[in-house]
């Protein structure tokens, strides 16, 4: 294949920088590597320090409780909340959500997000495809966000994993996430849960006697890895070595350990507790901390499950018991960044796999309703303090600026550095696919 | 970007720039000679020219173009003077003769101008030429259209229907069809009726909705899909026009549809026309090429374009193509050498030799060389019996001059109670032999023995098949009743009878006909009867429960039809079963019909996986027609040979286990590194999450313990998946949690996690340097040299004898941790840590960790 003219993301299909300057040069007469970085530099590429933490609400929140109130609604519609101003006039939220209430100047609020499946699952929020067979998957299956940064970016440090997945597993297995995919298992997320901790300290012995098993090891296996046409055996070799470099440096260790940071600080945060809310996942706001340090240290995608969403009875009992401790982790999430400087540079977003329905059933509650949903950004460099789009009176779908699910994956890829449209990860059968297909970037936002 | 087909690429870098322009402007000047293949050396001799009718071989027979949108796709195909076949439907003139009644394109497109019959002639400037004959009828002539016939594939053709659009059970933007149009008549009432007739306009058809959205000319979220003054258009428009009839109940529906040819051999960079026929009930037939729809199985191997040009890219190997029409569908296989050269070689072993080689001799593509005693004797071990061999047996095997000895350990590890063992938990994972809670535990670990007794006393397949499908009793009694208590609703009972046993995805068929075969709700309903009898009562245990045959006519009923369905196989008419009989026992004797086209290849394609790493078919439960072996000979063989055996499963195994194909090094040679799919070596296999555990207990001499089972139980031993939950390295590792009778739901993925589990856990630290384990005694063991270990550490681990670099290497690192001035245990204890570290470095190698 022959590239004559630089888009710098082309590279991300196993062209070698040098691959592409020698051809690029022949091609263009001579294009020097100074010009090379400069054309770069002018498609907004070549930063490494941009991050995202996605924060999914396994269930489904509801739009209507939460973001966009409707006190004028009918009683079997409107709910039991009242709206609340936020520090933005104009703007209006849930009263169990006063703390993001007074920095909805650093939050956008998109209020008619659509396009979503009736699927109680991560899959889209993950990777901003339809799941199963009706999203068209290439063999392999879409990668979720976290994954096509590893992929296109790889690690910012050898020790430090691009993408870390915090969540806990869940008992509805579609609520987990940190699926393979046709990028294959070099580019799932590091899962620092449960017994792999234990893995990640040194166990009885020295420093100095793992390098020299290390050396020992590495003059055994002379076996080829292109034996292997599946690429099992070549990410065995990166992941050992990504592993020596975990062992080696308590870099990662260190970002994970929650207890390095301020009781104050945690507090403000809201602590929380790593049990799971009923089949979904907890209310555990340590781990917000956790992941604001991990992209600190240099982590690229940090994925969190949050709450149990899926209210199909007592929608406002459950309204009351969740939305104070999201409130909670979620404004001290955005605050902390901001004080930090990291505004810019890392992006949140809290969203799960649809809204609800706009009346209220026979339990109280509400149940799926894939036609309008909700979604919280912050950082990123976007433009914040304001809510997208408005829905009906009664809060069924989108009476202006429906925004695609699609469109919020451009956005968060823009936040990222990364052009969608034009940017391609090539699947195992090296047919090219785009990030995002049809959608751009919201221009509200960016 | 600008790309240069690769053949031009070789010599880039002397190119000057001008040279590269040159290409890029005139790109097409390279593409006709080569792409028909014929040369002065090996020029064209014939053509022929076909329309795909039946009969159209018979030089008098005529093909009917009836009414003004009715096409016809040409296919002139040459033959070379070597005998091979190539496209030349787009590298002739056609002449039509009277004129005026058709015109033909240059890709052989016929388009119908007037009524009458003409001559046509395909030929080459001073070549050879080849004629037919066409008719035209109804022109001018507004014959009513049939909406399932004519219109649905219209909607199917332009992907209104599919999956990601309207065809979706949602529809899409209010407006829904049903799936690929296999509900004709839910379609017409979605157009016709829903929406208060709003979508179609009689009195000025082009005013419709239905047209404005499909040509663009209102916003439509699918953008353009029909042109204007198509066929299809002004097949639409018509139909509108006529006010839009349905088609009478005696109109001819397909019966089958043909694609011409079948099967092509092409090189890089070829393309080739398809040609679709579909036929009628009425006798008739019609060429719909452009109204099908086609999908490649290896995209970058083969693409395929709308109207039905298949072209070759750079891969060499083998593509299906899938035509699919209304709901029939049709495969177009591709072959396309790697132009290798073979050697002939020893003559093949066996019958898997014969049809392996004769598929690598297609392909041109040459397999590695054999693979030496000690691979095999590992790889064997592992793939039998789940464990590696001991250094006692290596030595043996090793030093063996027996010339027959491959054969004889092959069957040594046959008779042995592990081999029941491994295979036991292969089929406990694939019969969902789960546990629930405490009150099942009974029940699984007498399934797990029933089962391995099974296997251990190789009772024929089709044997135990029939006691788990015909399950009835109470477990105590009949353990395989077990399998229904996992497979509880009526719907898992079709979908894993039907997936384990026939390799057939049935389930698609519940709601709506499968897309991509010909199994229709009415192939489900009936299949689904034969469960209709099955019935529970509560067992003698808590939590247990008897099954049996409740009395009664067995039937199911189709939703859609509202009727009921008697039970019916496969493709076979319904059966006739008494009341007193049990359904099951009819499902079970017509799936171990020595005939039956599922039973023998499901299993001998889930054995040929386990053994060589990939399924003749992929996956290897996903056997249809539209998904064809990439060696469907190997695959009738094999499962010709298992039946005339008696469904014996050692004698598949051995057979399998005895072939040159099994016995390949995994080593690729020059040509064959990219193969992964025809078998010309063994691909290898990581160890499954149960043996790796297993051998890392074996060669470390330090057992894992699992709650609930005796000391030394090993990991291939449990009986069911409530011991991965205290396991985090059984978890880790992917072994599944029997909830599917999918055997993809074990992952082979490699993440961080487990190398950091290999490399660094308590675990396997425990293991390594315990003071009663193999690292700390060897040791110890005076009696033994530093080379005598090593050696050894190598048979334990790798099943060879370390080569003389290895040797040197471990070596130099023992004597160089073990070096010291100090006290005498302090020195001791620095030679166990040396010990240790080599054993360590071994078991985390990748010759360690993969079956190869």
């Amino acid at each position: 294949m022959l590239t004559i003219y630089g888009k710098g993301h082309r590279m991300c299909d196993g062209m070698s920088r040098r691959n592409f300057i020698q051809i690029g040069a022949l091609g263009m007469g001579g294009l020097t590597m100074p010009q090379l970085l400069q054309a770069e530099k002018q498609s907004g590429l070549g930063r490494s320090d941009k991050a995202i933490i996605m924060i999914y609400m396994p269930g489904g929140p509801p739009h209507q409780d939460m973001y966009e109130l409707k006190p004028d609604a009918p009683s079997e519609i409107r709910g039991e909340f009242q709206a609340i101003k936020t520090n933005v006039p104009g703007i209006h939220v849930c009263e169990h959500l006063p703390r993001l209430a007074r920095i909805m100047d650093k939050l956008v609020l998109v209020r008619t997000v659509v396009g979503a499946e009736n699927s109680h699952s991560s899959y889209q929020c993950m990777t901003g495809r339809i799941s199963g067979r009706r999203g068209n998957p290439p063999p392999g299956g879409w990668p979720e966000l976290g994954s096509v940064l590893s992929k296109l970016k790889g690690p910012t440090d050898p020790a430090i994993p691009p993408y870390v997945n915090l969540s806990h597993k869940s008992r509805h297995s579609e609520y987990n996430f940190g699926r393979p995919s046709f990028l294959g298992v070099a580019h799932t997320p590091f899962k620092p849960q449960g017994d792999i901790r234990n893995d990640m300290t040194l166990n009885g012995i020295s420093l100095e006697r793992l390098s020299d098993r290390r050396q020992l090891l590495q003059s055994f296996d002379r076996f080829r890895s292109d034996v292997d046409r599946t690429g099992l055996m070549e990410g065995l070799d990166s992941f050992q070595e990504q592993a020596f470099d975990v062992l080696t440096s308590s870099r990662l260790l260190k970002a994970l350990d929650v207890e390095q940071e301020s009781a104050k600080l945690r507090d403000r945060y809201g602590r929380g507790s790593p049990r799971l809310e009923r089949d979904a996942a907890p209310m555990h706001m340590d781990q917000f901390v956790v992941a604001r340090r991990l992209v600190e240290a240099g982590v690229r995608c940090v994925t969190v499950s949050f709450g149990y969403w899926d209210w199909h009875s007592t929608n406002f009992k459950n309204g009351r018991y969740y939305l104070p401790a999201f409130d909670q982790g979620v404004s001290a999430l955005v605050e902390d960044l901001h004080q930090r400087g990291l505004d810019k540079d890392v992006s949140v977003i809290a969203w799960g796999e649809f809204g609800r329905t706009p009346k209220i059933n026979k339990d109280a509650g509400r149940d799926h309703w894939p036609r309008n949903s909700c979604a919280l950004m912050a950082g990123g460099g976007m433009r914040a303090g304001q809510a997208i789009g408005s829905t009906n009176r009664l809060g069924e779908e989108p009476k202006e600026r429906p925004v695609h699910v699609q469109e919020i994956f451009a956005t968060l890829y823009h936040n990222l550095g990364i052009d969608a449209a034009r940017t391609h990860l090539t699947d195992l059968n090296d047919r090219p696919h785009y990030l995002v297909d049809g959608h751009m970037p919201m221009p509200e936002l960016v | 970007m600008v790309t240069i087909p690769r053949s031009s690429l070789p010599g880039v870098t002397s190119l000057s720039l001008a040279t590269v322009l040159l290409l890029l402007v005139f790109p097409a000047r390279a593409q006709s000679p080569q792409s028909t293949a014929a040369s002065d050396a090996n020029p064209l001799v014939a053509l022929t020219l076909e329309t795909g009718r039946p009969g159209s071989t018979d030089p008098d027979a005529v093909a009917r173009l009836r009414g003004s949108e009715a096409r016809q796709q040409l296919l002139v195909t040459g033959r070379l003077r070597d005998g091979r076949l190539v496209d030349y439907t787009r590298h002739v003139h056609y002449e039509s003769r009277p004129a005026g009644i058709i015109s033909i394109d240059k890709t052989g497109f016929v388009t119908p101008l007037a009524n009458g019959s003409v001559r046509v002639t395909a030929g080459i400037d001073r070549g050879p030429s080849a004629v037919t004959r066409l008719s035209v009828r109804e022109i001018g002539q507004s014959r009513r259209v049939n909406f399932p016939n004519e219109i649905v594939p219209i909607f199917t053709k332009s992907g209104c229907n599919s999956g990601g659009c309207h065809g979706k059970a949602s529809g899409q933007n209010g407006f829904r069809l049903s799936l690929f149009g296999f509900e004709p008549q839910e379609d017409f009432e979605f157009l016709v009726i829903e929406g208060r007739g709003r979508r179609l306009f009689p009195a000025a058809p082009e005013r419709s909705l239905l047209l404005l959205k499909a040509t663009g000319s209102v916003p439509h979220g699918g953008g353009l899909r029909v042109e204007r003054n198509s066929p299809a258009y002004d097949l639409l428009s018509r139909w509108i026009r006529q006010g839009m009839p349905y088609g009478g109940p005696d109109d001819a529906g397909v019966v089958g549809i043909r694609v011409l040819p079948a099967h092509r051999l092409m090189s890089r960079r070829q393309e080739q026309q398809l040609l679709v026929t579909a036929t009628y009930s009425d006798g008739s037939s019609k060429d719909v090429t452009r109204l099908c729809q086609y999908e490649s199985n290896q995209k970058e191997l083969a693409e395929v374009s709308p109207s039905g040009l298949v072209r070759v890219g750079e891969q060499a190997g083998q593509s299906a193509v899938m035509v699919r029409f209304q709901d029939q569908v049709a495969v177009f296989r591709v072959t396309v050498p790697y132009g290798g050269r073979l050697t002939e070689g020893p003559p093949a072993e066996s019958f898997i030799d014969r049809w392996v080689l004769s598929k690598l001799r297609t392909l041109e593509l040459p397999p590695s060389e054999p693979c030496d005693d000690a691979t095999f004797l590992r790889r064997t071990s592992i793939d039998i019996t789940g464990r590696l061999p001991t250094p006692a047996q290596a030595k043996k095997f090793l030093a063996d001059p027996h010339p027959d000895k491959r054969r004889r350990w092959v069957d040594r590890l046959l008779a042995s109670p592990d081999y029941a063992d491994y295979f036991a938990n292969k089929w406990s994972a694939i019969l969902r032999n789960k546990r629930r809670d405490d009150r099942s535990t009974r029940g699984n670990f007498l399934f797990h023995a029933w089962i391995r007794r099974s296997l251990l006393d190789n009772r024929p397949y089709d044997q135990w098949m029939r006691e788990i499908v015909t399950a009835s009793g109470e477990i105590s009694r009949n353990p395989a009743v077990t399998w229904f208590r996992e497979v509880k609703s009526i719907e898992d009972q079709v979908q894993d009878a039907a997936q384990i046993f026939l390799g057939v995805r049935l389930q698609c068929a519940r709601c709506h006909h499968h897309p991509y075969e010909q199994w229709s709700q009415q192939d489900y309903y009936g299949f689904a009867a034969f469960f209709s009898r099955l019935a529970r009562k509560p067992g003698t245990q808590a939590g247990e429960e008897v099954v049996f045959h409740d009395r009664g006519t067995a039937a199911a009923v189709n939703p859609k039809t509202k009727l009921p369905v008697m039970p019916t196989g496969l493709g076979t008419g319904a059966f006739d079963i008494s009341p007193e009989q049990d359904p099951r026992q009819v499902l079970a004797d017509w799936m171990a019909d020595k005939d039956n086209p599922f039973f023998a290849r499901m299993l001998v394609n889930r054995y040929w996986k386990h053994f060589m790493g990939r399924g003749l078919v992929e996956p290897e439960d996903d056997m249809r027609g539209t998904n064809p072996a990439t060696n469907p000979d190997l695959l009738d063989a094999l499962a010709g040979h298992f039946v005339q055996s008696g469904f014996d499963l050692k004698e598949l195994i051995r057979t399998i286990c005895q072939s040159g194909t099994y016995q390949r090094s995994s080593h690729p040679n020059d040509q064959n590194a990219d193969d992964s799919q025809n078998f010309s070596r063994y691909y290898p296999k990581r160890l499954t999450a149960e043996v790796l555990l297993d051998a890392i207990d074996q060669v470390t001499d330090v057992r894992s313990e699992f709650p609930g089972q005796p000391s030394g139980t090993r990991a291939v031993q449990l009986p069911d998946d409530s011991f991965n939950a205290d396991s985090y390295f059984l978890t880790l590792f992917g072994r599944p949690n029997n909830a599917s009778a999918s055997e993809s739901e074990r992952t082979h993925d490699a993440n961080l996690a487990q190398s950091l589990h290999l490399l660094n856990s308590p675990k396997i630290h425990e293991k390594v340097s315990d003071p009663r384990g193999r690292a700390v005694r060897l040791a110890n063991d005076s009696s033994l040299t530093d080379e005598e270990r090593i050696r050894e550490l190598y048979l334990w681990t790798l099943s060879r004898l370390p080569e003389e670099p290895e040797m040197e290497f471990a070596l130099g690192y023992i004597r160089k941790r073990s070096r010291g001035s100090d006290a005498a245990a302090a020195a001791r204890s620095r030679l166990e840590e040396a010990y240790q570290d080599t054993l360590w470095a071994l078991l985390n190698t990748k010759e360690f960790l993969f079956n190869h």
